[in-house]
């Protein structure tokens, strides 16, 4: 039997910690701002009237909206940042001392590393949607309900990667390579029509391009080229169960009995 | 009465190293159980096996009535550990760690807060309690990671090298916490290599040397054990020969004879006033001047070396 309470204390412990990390929490910030400030203005400049028209009548929303997505994913996957660092510190060793199942400390971990997450987003979440105006509250309700379970998926996927993955250079490098191929192939950043097609066929099964649309979506935004929001939404609740599975799983099996040193 | 932890032929391996071999112990409950031995003699792997931390090879244990192996999220809630190296990480604070810990450990606010606050004004660390543990020493470290503990107040209590890197008088007043700890309800597992601390704080010390259990009983029936109750040291200005060696256990009243260094002797015996006259003698008639001699009572280091031959140091050092 789960308990909630405890499930909520160890996520309640992730939230506490990440701020602790107060000069990574400026640097994101200021990616954010770059991101959208410098880049996507200049961007948007660049690109043609019927680009423009096919992801809803502005790039520069579609591009804002998915920048909030990928802001989501790369502070959701720190929890993984975390995990190494505890083992560093001998504090996996403690947590599993604690009076917790090994089911509860892998769902707080991602429920605390989700929450976090979009906690910490919340405000850029905010301004975009300032930008982009909001035209149907309950689709944004639907796609903010979506993007909760995106974050835990994203930090339970993190949690199973480092448990699988005993280095934290290793870890480090993985990452990267995965950031840049899971941001790349999916729609956060360019509508999919425009991307070729054995590229497109991956994307469309990518969580990110379920969050970029469905948010899109939720904000208002109308093309032809967003998933639609229940395949979406689907997809997301697909990848968020198998990651707090597979991460419940990888725990138990690798951390369990001192498999994590 | 049933023991509070049963343990079942308890063995753990890494890799080829039998870090525990096949151990066989009961802890009463309300008792404090010393386990004295080197580093390396299995002490830390004990206590991570019935946190749960870590899982058998062989055999299991019992805490209260729960398996450790079938039921060790049960076992685990009448478990409080304090880890040998501090476990915290470097971004923390003080009040953060405790009050966390308390929270999992399922106290209220109210009780939360003056445990902890409790913990942190015993332990002197209030007035640094917003601070971040990177900028602490080990000895304030270590005084944060008992503190866990002894807010907690768990069931059973196990304590991995309490007073490492502490100082003098921190000693003394988290020996009389881990007592007060006794007398409010809790049983004691206390890891140490530290003598005096096995000696005083222990109801009954269970000696380990390389994974194996040498002995477990009270530190005064164990001191009993050694043949010859006193222990004359003897540090010489020169190296000792083997032959001096054998006639000097000829002496009537001298048990054992066991060298530490080549020049350091320690000689077991019964009635060492009487028989203090004839070693002296001894030595001066075999030409071996006395550097320093010194005669006691045996302590748990003379029944360390009475089971293995070795002194803990020497075992540490090996």
């Amino acid at each position: 039997m789960i308990s909630l309470r405890k499930v909520w204390t160890v996520a309640e412990r992730d939230m506490r910690m990440f701020l602790q990390y107060k000069f990574l929490l400026i640097m994101r910030a200021i990616w954010f701002l770059a991101q959208i400030a410098l880049f996507g203005l200049v961007v948007n400049k660049m690109v043609s009237q019927a680009v423009q028209q096919a992801v809803g009548g502005d790039y520069f929303n579609f591009y804002a909206a998915g920048i909030i997505i990928t802001m989501l994913y790369s502070t959701a996957v720190f929890i993984g940042y975390d995990i190494y660092e505890e083992a560093d510190h001998g504090v996996i060793e403690y947590l599993l001392s604690v009076p917790v199942s090994r089911k509860e400390l892998v769902i707080g971990r991602s429920i605390g590393g989700g929450l976090r997450s979009f906690m910490y987003v919340s405000p850029m979440m905010l301004f975009v949607l300032y930008i982009i105006g909001i035209s149907n509250p309950l689709q944004l309700v639907v796609a903010f309900a979506s993007l909760f379970l995106f974050t835990f998926g994203i930090a339970g996927f993190s949690i199973t990667l480092a448990v699988s993955i005993k280095s934290s250079d290793r870890f480090d490098i993985s990452l990267g390579v995965i950031d840049a191929l899971i941001v790349r192939l999916s729609t956060t950043l360019y509508p999919i029509a425009y991307m070729p097609s054995y590229y497109a066929n991956i994307a469309k099964f990518n969580p990110l391009t379920f969050a970029a649309d469905l948010f899109r979506w939720g904000a208002g935004i109308e093309s032809a080229f967003l998933t639609p929001p229940a395949i979406a939404v689907l997809g997301i609740v697909s990848f968020f169960s198998l990651f707090t599975f597979l991460g419940i799983f990888l725990h138990e099996r690798k951390i369990e009995g001192g498999g994590w040193q | 009465m049933a023991p509070i932890i049963r343990i079942e032929n308890l063995t753990k391996k890494f890799a080829s190293l039998v870090a525990v071999d096949r151990l066989n112990l009961d802890i009463e409950d309300g008792e404090i159980l010393g386990l004295l031995g080197p580093n390396g003699a299995g002490k830390t792997t004990i206590l991570l096996l019935l946190t749960t931390v870590i899982k058998p090879t062989e055999g299991t244990a019992f805490i209260g009535s729960y398996d450790v192996t079938r039921e060790p999220d049960k076992a685990r809630t009448l478990v409080g550990i304090c880890f040998q190296e501090p476990k915290l990480l470097w971004v923390s604070t003080p009040w953060d760690v405790l009050d966390w810990h308390a929270k999992v450990c399922g106290l209220s606010s109210e009780e939360r807060k003056k445990r902890v606050r409790w913990a942190l004004e015993e332990l002197e660390l209030w007035n640094e309690r917003h601070k971040i543990i990177h900028t602490f020493s080990g000895g304030m470290r270590k005084r944060v990671e008992i503190a866990k503990v002894l807010i907690q107040r768990p069931k059973i209590a196990i304590i991995d090298e309490p007073t490492a890197q502490i100082d003098i008088v921190g000693k003394h007043r988290i020996w009389n916490m881990i007592r007060a700890l006794r007398d409010e309800g809790s049983t004691i597992l206390l890891a140490t290599n530290e003598l005096y601390e096995a000696d005083m704080l222990s109801d009954r010390v269970a000696i380990m040397h390389r994974g194996k259990l040498l002995v477990c009983d009270e530190p005064k029936k164990l001191k009993d054990t050694i043949l010859g109750g006193d222990v004359i040291e003897v540090i010489l200005e020169k190296n000792v020969s083997q032959k001096s060696l054998e006639e000097l256990k000829k002496i009537n009243r001298v048990v054992d004879v066991l060298t530490t260094e080549p020049n350091h002797l320690k000689i077991y015996l019964n009635q060492a006033e009487e028989v203090l006259p004839q070693i002296t003698e001894f030595f001066m008639k075999a030409r071996m001047p006395i550097k320093s001699i010194h005669m006691s009572e045996p302590s748990l280091d003379d029944v360390f070396a009475h089971y293995t031959g070795l002194t803990i140091e020497e075992a540490q050092r090996k």
